[in-house]
């Protein structure tokens, strides 16, 4: 009999089975008619004959086919009568473990986005991000065209670098976000065009001699309409004209996975995109990231092998660039290692707490199941005792715990792609495009069916086999031994002990990542960002030359200091702790042979006087830079105290001299300032050097104003003063200097988030949990409690006859808790930045908000012990 | 009026392949009800063996699984509807291998219960 044939024919096989029993009690009634019996004692007879007839058709129906599928659609169908008989019990069930369920497929399609996903080119296993042994990431472009011209390795080489732009669409100029790239770039990826073609290598020969532009299918659809006319076209990119030769297809981003560039141009441009920069033969400036795809049969280790034999030969040919020049190889999409590792140290940390979360919602349900298996302790009895096995007994109360992991697997996973959904369209708060596509796929959708099975399993296996070991006999007569009482508890005793444990370490994590925020929000920085306004704009993509910059500079700072309630302005090329930090070598007067692996590298920005003024920082000694420091006048820089102390050995620099690079003129330390912050917030004091901008131009220019208006609404008045300047000039970075830095408070931000929610989930989980347990604890000794009551206990006494367990338990959830929380401050320090995971003012915090935790859940049934009327306690039951 | 029937006394307990071997041998003679079945085995082993309903039903159903009988509901004598069972082709061909082995099983226990040596 086929499965087909066994659904379709059920109801009448039962019917056929009624009927064949029915036909066999009439004959043998019949039978006994004849023998001289009445109608109705000939009934009886024959009914008492047969036997018991449910027995009989139960063995009957073991022998058809498919009997196991029958007995599970039954458990199926018993299940959910039950989990529909007890709402509130199911209800909050499903709810806990879909958040535990949730936040861990969440977590997980974060992972996955990030640190598994691969770019979405052709065979991306094969490509290989390119950096230095002492992990730098960039080199500089004669180094990649001779790697890209020497190797054997390697397929293909292709160097890019990140690029702002600014593009004319419909008549005005926009600051938009692409990558130069080389020719190859596209060849190297294996990626196909959308629409039209990609730039090749031949397009990409010779420097300003190829104004191509490929675009990115988002920009397409955005600021082109998705017009298919685009092929072909001329747009404008800093005020030049470019051929659009095709579009990129959709979904694909570029090389790195969190940057979502808009267009894409050949590296050969760069001296016009990036005017009056041209780095494309300069040996000692490293702005090229690069990107190679590994020849079929070649592994990484011998790609690396051949890559330093070229390194070697240009050490030797260049020493003053690349001594010492070792490379290395790692997986691209984020930046190589350099983000790569924190990224991945902080989701998987994440990704551990999470599945602790999941392991007290796990816990918490066994307890609650074990409970509600404890109420159906004479159901079950009754069924063991009229013959149902108690494997079968086990599996059907297995079988409602899979009901509830399925209901809440659902549920979970679709809170996580809604999660997701919101995540992906988040926008970091700054100007550079980041942006992260985290919604599931199939992955993620077999890691949260996996995680709901395994919690199925968690929480169900031990309440389904401690019912069935019960003594029916015992339970029937209600004979003490037959009640969970005493000994009996233990199994729920170590769930509740371990939820306290688990529920310990997730809020000694919640409360580490508020203080590492406290931390980050209240550490002094080198400067003071309140009160500060930023307006930016590149004077180099929108055309201007040298001296028209310096001119504009000088200009725009003029108009903006006479608005009202302006205290003081100033201008950089860059700000502390954005994302757009440069570095220089530095070589002291005495030192100028320092090879390239000892020498120090500074920070440096380039700004006008009144900077320190306008960003609080303190000047230590010497000088503030002024407008008499100019071209024709010898250079001069201000230090801060970590490169006097570093680089130049000493507590007085003022007057010292030094080089920038190998060749450079000697400039003269004329102040120094406090320390500060540049590149991360946990980062050690390193030196920073500060030039005039009147000696050091730079296109990219941050208006920086401090005055006593709100930033936010200083910002249109300095606006329309640029605008009367120039009104065709494209402002970016607008706002307030506390948003841009926000990107450096991204990650303790984004821990004390989530980890404060999962400390709040482990909360209410453990509340709960407790409660259940203790309110079922005096729901059972409600007798006991009755008689002593009656006997002449005092309320202190019975609460002392309540408490005392769940106290014990409490004090050993804790112990754990703490010897956990400290065992892996490894994991939790991954993620909570700036604070240490053993500081013993959080421990102290910690341990008691566990024990007010645990009082308070205890509080509400503890009092009804008390207020237990002996009468009514050993007259009902 | 037939004489009362003794009350159940000698309830030998069949093996479950001996069970079979009867069933098969009794529908050997022609379809029969699960009713007339347990009858015709009582009849003929002189009310020694008294088949329970609860051997019987499964061993039929058992039976019909593997395809050595097969069911109809037709009308009885007396124009009631009941499920008949008959013997298949593979299960005439079961019934002789069983009766061999029965053969094989008799001589071999008489042989060990037999007085002489």
């Amino acid at each position: 009999m086929s499965l087909l044939n066994w659904l379709l024919h059920r109801r009448q096989r039962e019917e056929e089975l009624d009927e064949e029993v029915q036909v066999h009690l009439r004959m043998a009634a019949e039978e006994h008619v004849e023998q001289g019996e009445t109608a109705e004692q000939a009934r009886t007879s024959a009914i008492r004959e047969f036997g018991n007839a449910t027995l009989v058709k139960e063995v009957t129906r073991d022998m058809w086919r498919f009997r196991w599928l029958e007995s599970w659609l039954q458990d199926l169908r018993y299940g959910l009568r039950q989990l529909k008989r007890n709402p509130g019990f199911t209800t909050v069930s499903i709810v806990t473990l879909a958040l535990g369920i949730g936040a861990n497929t969440l977590v997980f399609s974060v992972v996955n986005a990030l640190v598994l996903r691969q770019l979405p080119v052709e065979k991306p296993e094969r490509l290989v991000f390119l950096q230095t042994k002492g992990g730098g990431i960039s080199h500089s472009f004669p180094n990649y065209r001779e790697l890209r011209d020497r190797n054997y390795a390697f397929a293909g080489l292709a160097g890019y670098r990140i690029s702002p732009m600014s593009l004319e669409v419909g008549g005005g100029a926009n600051h938009v976000w692409g990558y130069l790239a080389t020719g190859n770039y596209f060849d190297v990826l294996g990626v196909a065009p959308a629409f039209g073609r990609f730039f090749h290598q031949e397009d990409d020969r010779l420097p300003a001699a190829s104004p191509f532009a490929v675009l990115s299918f988002d920009c397409w659809q955005r600021r082109f309409g998705g017009d298919p006319k685009i092929i072909g076209a001329t747009i404008r990119i800093n005020r030049l004209s470019y051929t659009v030769l095709g579009v990129a297809p959709r979904g694909f981003h570029g090389t790195e996975l969190f940057y979502w560039p808009e267009v894409w141009v050949p590296m050969m441009m760069q001296p016009l995109i990036e005017a009056g920069n041209p780095w494309l033969d300069a040996r000692t400036t490293f702005n090229t990231w690069v990107i190679g795809r590994l020849k079929p049969n070649v592994s990484p280790a011998q790609a690396e092998a051949n890559l330093n034999l070229i390194a070697a030969d240009l050490a030797r040919e260049y020493p003053s660039a690349n001594k010492g020049l070792l490379f290395k190889l790692a997986r691209p999409g984020l930046v190589g290692d350099a983000l790569r590792g924190p990224v991945k140290a902080f989701t998987t940390g994440v990704l551990g707490l999470a599945i602790l979360v999941l392991l007290t919602a796990c816990a918490n349900l066994a307890s609650l199941l074990m409970t509600r298996a404890a109420d159906r302790e004479r159901e079950i009895a009754l069924r063991i005792a009229l013959g149902s096995g108690r494997g079968r007994v086990a599996r059907q109360l297995l079988t409602e715990t899979f009901l509830l992991s399925l209901a809440a697997a659902t549920a979970g996973y679709g809170l996580a792609v809604l999660l997701s959904r919101l995540l992906s369209a988040w926008h970091a708060p700054i100007d550079f495009p980041v942006q992260f596509d985290v919604t599931p796929d199939g992955r993620v959708f077999l890691f949260a069916f996996a995680v709901s099975v395994l919690a199925g399993l968690l929480f169900g296996v031990g309440p389904a086999h401690h019912a069935a070991r019960g003594n029916p006999n015992a339970v029937l007569k209600e004979s003490p031994k037959g009640r969970s009482s005493g000994r009996r508890l233990a199994l729920r005793d170590t769930l509740v002990a371990l939820e306290v444990a688990l529920c310990f370490v997730l809020i000694s994590g919640c409360l580490l990542s508020l203080r590492g925020l406290q931390h980050a929000l209240t550490m002094p920085l080198g400067f003071q960002p309140r009160g500060v306004a930023v307006v930016g704009f590149d004077l180099g993509i929108a055309g201007y030359s040298e001296e028209q910059g310096r001119n504009f500079q000088r200009r725009a700072l003029e108009a903006v200091e006479h608005l009202p309630g302006v205290r003081s302005v100033a201008c950089s090329n860059s700000l502390p702790l954005s994302t757009d930090q440069s570095y220089s070598g530095i070589y002291p007067e005495d030192q100028p042979d320092l090879s390239v692996s000892d020498v120090h590298n500074a920070v440096y920005y380039q700004i006008s006087p009144g900077f320190f003024a306008t960003m609080g920082t303190r000047l230590i000694a010497g000088r503030d830079l002024n407008w008499h420091d100019s071209h024709n006048t010898p250079p001069v820089a201000v230090i801060n105290l970590a490169f006097s102390k570093q680089i130049l050995h000493t507590d007085s620099p003022i007057g010292k001299r030094f080089h920038y690079g190998h060749a450079g003129p000697l400039v003269e330390v004329v102040g120094m300032v406090e320390d500060g912050k540049y590149w991360a917030l946990t980062e050690s004091p390193q030196p920073v050097v500060f030039k005039p901008i009147l000696q050091s131009y730079n296109s990219t220019t941050l208006l920086l104003v401090r005055s006593s208006t709100a930033e936010a609404q200083m910002v249109p008045p300095i606006r329309k003063a640029i605008a009367e300047l120039d009104p065709e000039l494209p402002l970016y970075s607008t706002g307030s200097l506390e948003q841009m830095m926000g990107f450096a408070f991204f990650p303790t931000r984004t821990a004390a988030v989530s980890l404060s929610a999962f400390g709040v989930l482990a909360i209410m989980l453990a509340a709960t949990g407790i409660y259940g347990v203790v309110s079922h604890a005096v729901s059972r000794r409600v007798k006991e409690i009755g008689i002593r009551m009656a006997l002449g206990a005092r309320p202190a006494q019975v609460l002392r006859l309540v408490l005392a367990r769940m106290g014990a338990l409490l004090a050993a959830g804790a112990a754990l808790g703490l010897i956990l929380a400290l065992a892996g401050g490894q994991v939790l320090a991954s993620i909570v930045y700036l604070v240490s995971p053993r500081d013993p003012l959080v421990l102290a915090a910690v341990t008691a908000t566990v024990f007010i935790l645990g009082l308070a859940s205890c509080w509400r049934p503890a009092r009804r012990a008390t207020k237990v009327d002996p009468m009514v306690a050993l007259r009902c039951e | 009026m037939k004489p009362k029937r003794e009350r159940y006394q000698n309830r030998i307990e069949l093996l479950q392949g001996t069970l079979d071997m009867l069933i098969l041998q009794t529908l050997q003679w022609g379809p029969q009800h699960g009713y007339g079945i347990s009858q015709s085995i009582r009849g003929r082993s002189g009310e020694v063996l008294q088949v329970e309903t609860g051997s019987l039903y499964p061993a039929l159903h058992r039976l019909e699984k593997q395809g050595w009988v097969a069911s109809q509901w037709k009308q009885t004598e007396s124009n009631q509807r009941a499920k008949f069972y008959r013997l298949t082709v593979v299960g005439k061909k079961q019934l002789l291998s069983e009766q061999t082995r029965w053969a094989q099983i008799v001589n071999a226990v008489a042989g060990i219960m037999s007085p002489q040596s």
